[in-house]
C-alpha cells in the first residue's frame, strides 16, 4: 500500500467509523449531534494533519502576515492528536446508542483499521510492516468477536449480569495479553 | 569540460561510522493504541458493555506485546557521492546504519536551502541505501540534517538522532552556448580563430602572385594556368584572445533560483567554457561585496579555479565593493585589447560608471543583461507610476550605455546564449577605439 493510498485509506476509514457509530442519529438522545460534531472535526482535520505531514511549512516573511496565520494554523494541527480525539468521541457516540453488540464490534474492527491506516501514513511505511503484528491482530479480533457473542447472549438475571459479562470480557482480554509470548 | 571531472577528483573517502545516541520514546501509534484501549475499557465499565471492552482487546495485546530491548546507540555513516556538484545534478548520499537488531530504521533529510530532497528509505538490519537529492542553487551549500528513526517490530516506540550532514560545493549549471564573440584585433599569440592578417593558418582568404621565398606547395595551380604567373593561396593567421567575465553579483532579486545572480553565474560559467574550449586565455571578475578576480589562464584547471570562484558569490546584499576597484586591477587581470563580457543586472550605478570608464579607455566590452524582476508594489496609481518611472531609468541607463558604443543584449536564462550574442558572433566584433 502506498503512502497516498494509506493516506486515502485513513481518511475513508475516518469517515466509514463516524458514520457508522451515529446512526440512527435520534438514537443517541440530546447530545448526540454534539459528539458527532466533535468527531467529524476530528476525523476532518486528522485527515488535514496526514496531508500536512510531519516537516514544518516554510517560514513566512515578517511582512506576509496572511502566511504566517497559515503556518500557525498549520503548526496547530500538527500539534493536536485528531486521532485519539476521534477514537474517543466516536466510542462515547457508540455508547449513547441502545446496546447493539454487532455493530459495536465491527465498529471496533473499523477503529483498529483506522488506526493502522493512519500509522501506515504517518510513517511513510509499508502495509508489510504489520505483518509481524498480524498474529496479535488476529488474536484481538478473535477476542472482539468473543465478547460481542457475550454480549449478544439473553440478559441474565439481576442487575450484576452485565457488570459479570464486562468482568468476564476483561479477564479473557487480560489473559490475552499475559499469554502472549515475550 | 564535464560536470563530472570534479567529482572525480573530490574526495571519496567519507567518514568512518560513527556512534549516534538515541532519544527512545512511546511512539504515536502506542498513544493512539492506548487510548482506543483506555476509553473502550471505560465506556465499557460504565455502561457495563462486555462489546466495549472487546473493542480494546486487539489493542490491548498490541500494547502487551512490546519488547523492552532497545539499542542505547547505533552506527551511522553518511558519505555523499561527490563533494561538487553543478546545480540540478543529481546527487545521492550513502547512509549505513548498524546495531539496530530487529529494528527498522527510517531515514528522513530535512533540507537546508537550496537542496531539494528525494524520498526517505527504510532500512533493514545489513542494508544500507542512498538518499538522493540535488542542489537548486550554485553556492557553499549544507545539505541539512538527516534524521534517523528506529521502530521496534510492533512500532510502539521510537528511538531517535539527528546528524548534521556535509557541506558540498554547488557550481553553477552552464548555460546552453557554442558561438563566440571575436574581436576584430587579436593580440599576436596563436590561438584558433582566424584574424585579418594573413599567416599560417587553415581559413583561405585570397590569391596572390608568387614572390622568391614563397612556399611552393601554396602554389594555386588553376589560377596560374589562366593568369599565366604563378599564383599563390594566402591564408589568415590564426590568434587567440583574452576575454575577462565580469559577474555582477551584487542584487540577488526575484525567484530564488533565476535571479540575476543565478543568471550572472551560469552565463558566466558557460562564457569561460565556451572561450577556454578555444583556447582562449579567460580571466574572471566576482564584482559583489568584495571584489574578486583571477587573471587570464587556460585550460580545464583555470576553469575549476573560476568555479571555485564563483562559490563565493553569495549574492547578500550589502555594501557592493568599490566599482572604480575594477579599473584599478592589475594589467595582468584586465589585459589591455581584452574582449570584456559583462553580466549584469545594472542596477549597481558605480558599476556602470565603471563600465563607461572601461569604454572610455578603448576596452572592447559587451554587456549581457540579467534584470528579470521588477520592484514589487501594488496596484494603485502611486505604485504604478512608481515602477513607470524606475523602468524609464533602466532604459535611460541601456540608452546611454548603447550611445558611448556598448553592445548591449538582453537574455532570460531560459533560451540558449547564442541567441541574444547571434549579432555579435556571425561576424568579428569591431570596436572604435
Amino acid at each position: 500500500m502506498t503512502i497516498a493510498r494509506s493516506g486515502a485509506a485513513a481518511a475513508l476509514l475516518a469517515v466509514a467509523c463516524v458514520v457508522w457509530s451515529a446512526v440512527p442519529l435520534s438514537g443517541a438522545g440530546g447530545a448526540g449531534p454534539v459528539v458527532l460534531a466533535v468527531a467529524a472535526a476530528c476525523a476532518a482535520l486528522g485527515t488535514v494533519r496526514l496531508t500536512l505531514g510531519r516537516s514544518a511549512a516554510e517560514p513566512a516573511g515578517p511582512l506576509d502576515p496572511a502566511g504566517q496565520l497559515g503556518r500557525g494554523l498549520a503548526d496547530l494541527v500538527r500539534t493536536v492528536p485528531w486521532a485519539e480525539g476521534m477514537v474517543v468521541a466516536v466510542l462515547v457516540l457508540e455508547a449513547l446508542h441502545h446496546s447493539r453488540p454487532w455493530h459495536t464490534g465491527l465498529l471496533g474492527g473499523a477503529m483498529l483499521a483506522y488506526l493502522l491506516a493512519v500509522h501506515l501514513a504517518e510513517s511513510r511505511s509499508r502495509l508489510a510492516v504489520l505483518r509481524p503484528q498480524a498474529p496479535l491482530i488476529a488474536a484481538g479480533l478473535g477476542l472482539l468477536v468473543l465478547a460481542v457473542g457475550t454480549a449478544a447472549l439473553p440478559a441474565g438475571t439481576g442487575s450484576a449480569a452485565g457488570l459479570l459479562a464486562v468482568l468476564a470480557a476483561l479477564a479473557a482480554v487480560v489473559v490475552g495479553g499475559l499469554a502472549l509470548p515475550r | 569540460m564535464t560536470a563530472g571531472t570534479p567529482r572525480e577528483r573530490a574526495d571519496q573517502t567519507g567518514p568512518a561510522a560513527r556512534q549516534v545516541r538515541l532519544h527512545w520514546s512511546v511512539s504515536a501509534h502506542a498513544l493512539r493504541l492506548t487510548t482506543l484501549a483506555l476509553a473502550a475499557l471505560i465506556i465499557a465499565v460504565i455502561t457495563k458493555r462486555p462489546e466495549f471492552a472487546g473493542v480494546a482487546a486487539p489493542a490491548v495485546l498490541l500494547l502487551a506485546a512490546r519488547r523492552p530491548w532497545r539499542p542505547a546507540t547505533v552506527g551511522l555513516s553518511v558519505r555523499p557521492s561527490g563533494r561538487i556538484v553543478t546545480e540540478d545534478e543529481e546527487a545521492d548520499l550513502a547512509v549505513s546504519v548498524t546495531g539496530y537488531g530487529e529494528h527498522t530504521a527510517d531515514l528522513l533529510v530535512h533540507p537546508r536551502y537550496a537542496i531539494v530532497p528525494g524520498p526517505g528509505a527504510s532500512l533493514r538490519a545489513g542494508q544500507a541505501s542512498r538518499l538522493p537529492f540535488h542542489v537548486a542553487r550554485s553556492g557553499r551549500r549544507s545539505v541539512g540534517v538527516l534524521e534517523v528513526t528506529l521502530r521496534d517490530r510492533l512500532r510502539l516506540t521510537e528511538g531517535r538522532a539527528s546528524v548534521d550532514l556535509p557541506v558540498i560545493d554547488c557550481y553553477p549549471r552552464p548555460a546552453p552556448q557554442q558561438t563566440r564573440v571575436v574581436l576584430s584585433r587579436l593580440p599576436s599569440r596563436l590561438g584558433e580563430h582566424p584574424s585579418r592578417s594573413a599567416g599560417e593558418g587553415l581559413e583561405f582568404t585570397g590569391v596572390r602572385e608568387f614572390v622568391p621565398g614563397d612556399r611552393q606547395r601554396r602554389i594555386n595551380w588553376p589560377a596560374t594556368t589562366r593568369r599565366g604567373r604563378l599564383q599563390l593561396n594566402t591564408f589568415a593567421a590564426e590568434r587567440t584572445q583574452n576575454v575577462v567575465i565580469i559577474a555582477d553579483t551584487t542584487s540577488d532579486v526575484g525567484e530564488p533560483g533565476s535571479t540575476p545572480v543565478d543568471l550572472a553565474l551560469r552565463g558566466s560559467a558557460a562564457a569561460a567554457r565556451a572561450y577556454l574550449a578555444v583556447r582562449d586565455r579567460v580571466g574572471f571578475v566576482l564584482y559583489q561585496h568584495g571584489l574578486q578576480w583571477t587573471p587570464p589562464g587556460l585550460g580545464l584547471r583555470h576553469y575549476y579555479r573560476i568555479m571555485d570562484l564563483m562559490l563565493g558569490a553569495t549574492g547578500t546584499r550589502g555594501l557592493a565593493a568599490p566599482a572604480s576597484d575594477i579599473t584599478r586591477l592589475p594589467r595582468a587581470a584586465l589585459p589591455p585589447g581584452s574582449l570584456i563580457l559583462v553580466f549584469s543586472p545594472l542596477l549597481d550605478r558605480r558599476l556602470v560608471e565603471t563600465l563607461r570608464d572601461l569604454r572610455e579607455r578603448g576596452f572592447a566590452m559587451l554587456i549581457i543583461d540579467v534584470l528579470n524582476a521588477e520592484p514589487p508594489g501594488g496596484r494603485d496609481g502611486l505604485s504604478r507610476l512608481a515602477r513607470r518611472i524606475w523602468r524609464m531609468e533602466q532604459q535611460a541607463i541601456r540608452f546611454s550605455l548603447r550611445e558611448l558604443g556598448i553592445p548591449l543584449v538582453r537574455w532570460d536564462g531560459e533560451q540558449s546564449l547564442d541567441e541574444p550574442l547571434a549579432p555579435y558572433t556571425r561576424r568579428v566584433m569591431v570596436i572604435h577605439r
